[in-house]
C-alpha cells in the first residue's frame, strides 16, 4: 500500500494545502530570499530563481544569520511567504521566523519521503502531512 | 514544559499581541531544546542593529512591536550599528542609509533597549557568577559565560529581544550546571602573550571545537582583556559559547578534568600557521584596525601610551574602535590618540560598518575575529598582526619597513 501520510512535530499550528517546493540544501533567508517577492536569490543554491511564495517549502534546516527570522516576517506581510514550512531539523532562525510570520510549520519530518511538485495537505495542529498525489 | 499560570495567560494573549508573541518565541525554542520551565533573567543584549547587515528586514517587525506597546522589562542593551553616529559626514553614506539606521535605533529605543551600540555590554552592568541573562552577539556570550560566570545561551537577535520583553528565558543549555562541563581538553604548549595571540588561539581552536566547550591547560596567567580576544576568536570560527581555563576562569574548580573525552595539543607551529591563514595578502594596508571586540579603558590607555610621541603615517588610516561610554571616561587618552593622527570610532565595528564606501582595499588588524570575518563581510583583504605590529606599521615611515 502506498504511503498516504507522514508525521512531524508541530511548531506553528494551522492548516495548508499546496505544492511542495523541495530543497535538498539548507536555506539562509537573510540574503538568500528576497523579502518582497519570495524569489530565492542565493547564487548557486538549488532553488535559485524559484519563488517560495504560496508553496509548501520543504528543506532540511535553516542556516545563516538570525536576522533571517525577520525576513520570514516580511515575506508574510508582503504576501510572499510559503503556505507552510517543513523541516527535518528545527533550527531557531526558521522556527522564530515561522512564529512571528504565523506560517504553519512542522519539524522532525523525514523529508526524503517528499518530492518536488507533490501536492500535500498539512494539518500542523495534529502534525500530519497528507500526500494527495501518493 | 511546565508554565506558571501567569505565563500561560501571556501565551493565551491576555496581555496583548506583543507579549504573546515574545512568550511564543521563548516557549517554542524551549520546547525544541527540551527545557523544563522558564527562568527569570537579569538582563539581555540584542544584536541585529546595523542596517548594513540586517537591511529592511526587521523594521516592520520592530514597528509592529512598538505599536503594540512592547517594552523590555529588564535591562537591555543594543549591539553596534553601521557607522559612528557622531562622526559619519566623511563616510559618503546615502541619505537612505543614514535615515534607516537612525530609524532602527529609534525603534529599539522605543522598546526600552539602551543604545549603548557596543558588543561589550559586560563593561556597563553588574553581572555576577550564576546570573541568568539572554545575550546575542557571540563574543559577549563567551565572555559572560567564561570570564564572569553568568549564564547565557548563544541567543539570536529575535530570541534575545523576546526574552527582554518577557524578562525570562527557557531553562536549557548553558543555564544548566551539568551542561557547562568541558568536552575538549586543549593543552597549550607555548602560552599566548599578546591580545592577538589569544585571538588566534581562539580562531584555531574554534574550528576544531565546533559546539563543544573547551578547557585550556598550560596558560599560567591571562588578563580579562586577553580572555576577551580568546573568546571572540572561538565564537567566530565555531559555535563555542563558553570555555574554561585551568587556574583562571571562575567555574573551573568544579571540573573533573578526567571526564573530558577528547584532547588536543596546540604548538607554536599551529599558531604561526593561523597567522598566515588569517592573512589574505602581504601587501601594505590602507587601514589598520584595533578594537574588535570594542576596546576596554585599559586597552585605550595602552594605545595612548604608545602613540604619545608618535605620528601615524599620512598614507594610511589607524582606527581604534570602542564604545561611546569608554570614550567619555578616557578623554585625555582619546586626545593623545587623535593627536597622533589616529581615529577613535564609536557605535560601530569593522565587521558591520560601511567600509566599501571608503575605498579600503587592505586592512591590518590585531583582532583574529575581524581578520576572519572582514574578507567575507566587506570584500577586503586582511593582514593579521599583533597590537605592537599594528601600531609599529601605523607609525613607521614606508621606507623603513
Amino acid at each position: 500500500m502506498p504511503l498516504t501520510s507522514i508525521t512531524g512535530r508541530s511548531v506553528v499550528s494551522g492548516k495548508a494545502k499546496g505544492k511542495v517546493l523541495f530543497s535538498s540544501e539548507a536555506i539562509s533567508f537573510l540574503g538568500g530570499v528576497n523579502p518582497k517577492t519570495g524569489l530565492v536569490v542565493e547564487k548557486g543554491h538549488c532553488l535559485e530563481g524559484k519563488s517560495v511564495k504560496e508553496t509548501v517549502l520543504v528543506f532540511p534546516h535553516g542556516k545563516g544569520s538570525t536576522v533571517g527570522s525577520y525576513v520570514l516576517y516580511s515575506l508574510a506581510k508582503n504576501n510572499a511567504a510559503p503556505k507552510a514550512i517543513i523541516n527535518r531539523i528545527g533550527d531557531p532562525v526558521v522556527v522564530v521566523g515561522a512564529i512571528i510570520g504565523e506560517i504553519p510549520m512542522l519539524i522532525d519530518v523525514d523529508i526524503d519521503l517528499l518530492n518536488d511538485g507533490m501536492m500535500v495537505e498539512i494539518d500542523a495542529d495534529r502534525g500530519i502531512i497528507k500526500l494527495i498525489d501518493a | 514544559m511546565e508554565l506558571t499560570l501567569a505565563e500561560e495567560r501571556i501565551l493565551d494573549g491576555e496581555e496583548g499581541y506583543a507579549h504573546q508573541l515574545a512568550m511564543k518565541i521563548v516557549v517554542k525554542l524551549g520546547e525544541i531544546f527540551a527545557a523544563d520551565r522558564l527562568i527569570p533573567i537579569t538582563s539581555a543584549h540584542i544584536s541585529g542593529a546595523s542596517y548594513k547587515t540586517i537591511g529592511d528586514a526587521p523594521i516592520e517587525f520592530l514597528e509592529d512591536l512598538v505599536k503594540n506597546g512592547a517594552r523590555a522589562s529588564v535591562k537591555a542593551t543594543l549591539n553596534p550599528v553601521g557607522f559612528d553616529l557622531h562622526d559619519y559626514k566623511n563616510w559618503s553614506l546615502s541619505q537612505t542609509i543614514i535615515e534607516k539606521q537612525k530609524l532602527i535605533i529609534r525603534l529599539y529605543e522605543a522598546l526600552n533597549i539602551q543604545p549603548i551600540l557596543s558588543c561589550t555590554p559586560y563593561y556597563f552592568e553588574e553581572l555576577s557568577l550564576g546570573d541568568h541573562v539572554a545575550f546575542s552577539e557571540s563574543s559577549a556570550c563567551v565572555y559572560t559565560n567564561s570570564v564572569i560566570g553568568a549564564r547565557t545561551n548563544r541567543e539570536g537577535g529575535p530570541s534575545a529581544l523576546a526574552s527582554a520583553i518577557i524578562g525570562k528565558t527557557a531553562n536549557y543549555g548553558l543555564h544548566i550546571t551539568e551542561l557547562r562541563q568541558p568536552k575538549l581538553l586543549v593543552e597549550v604548549e607555548t602560552p599566548p602573550k599578546e591580545y592577538a595571540e589569544f585571538g588566534m588561539l581562539g580562531t584555531y581552536v574554534g574550528r576544531l571545537a565546533r559546539d563543544h566547550i573547551p578547557i585550556f591547560q598550560g596558560i599560567r596567567t591571562a588578563t580579562n582583556n586577553q580572555l576577551k580576544y580568546l573568546g571572540a576568536g572561538l565564537a567566530s570560527t565555531g559555535m563555542v559559547a563558553m570555555f574554561h581555563m585551568r587556574g583562571i576562569t571562575p567555574e573551573v574548580q568544579k571540573i573533573d578534568i578526567k571526564e573530558c573525552c577528547e584532547k588536543i595539543t596546540i604548538t607554536q607551529d599551529e599558531l604561526n600557521n593561523e597567522l598566515h591563514k588569517l592573512s589574505t595578502t602581504d601587501s601594505i594596508p590602507d587601514l589598520i584596525f584595533i578594537g574588535c571586540p570594542h576596546c576596554s579603558l585599559q586597552e585605550i590607555q595602552e594605545i595612548a601610551a604608545y602613540l604619545r610621541h608618535k605620528k601615524v603615517r599620512a598614507d594610511l588610516k589607524l582606527w581604534i574602535c570602542t564604545s561611546q561610554a569608554i570614550k567619555e571616561v578616557a578623554q585625555e587618552e582619546i586626545e593623545m590618540i587623535e593627536n597622533a593622527g589616529a581615529k577613535v570610532i564609536c557605535d560601530t565595528c569593522i565587521v558591520v560598518a560601511y567600509l566599501e564606501q571608503l575605498g579600503i582595499k587592505t586592512m591590518m588588524t590585531s583582532s583574529a575575529k575581524a581578520a576572519n570575518y572582514t574578507p567575507h563581510f566587506c570584500d577586503i583583504d586582511s593582514v593579521m598582526n599583533t597590537v605592537q605590529g599594528c601600531l609599529d606599521t601605523a607609525t613607521t615611515k614606508l621606507k623603513d619597513i
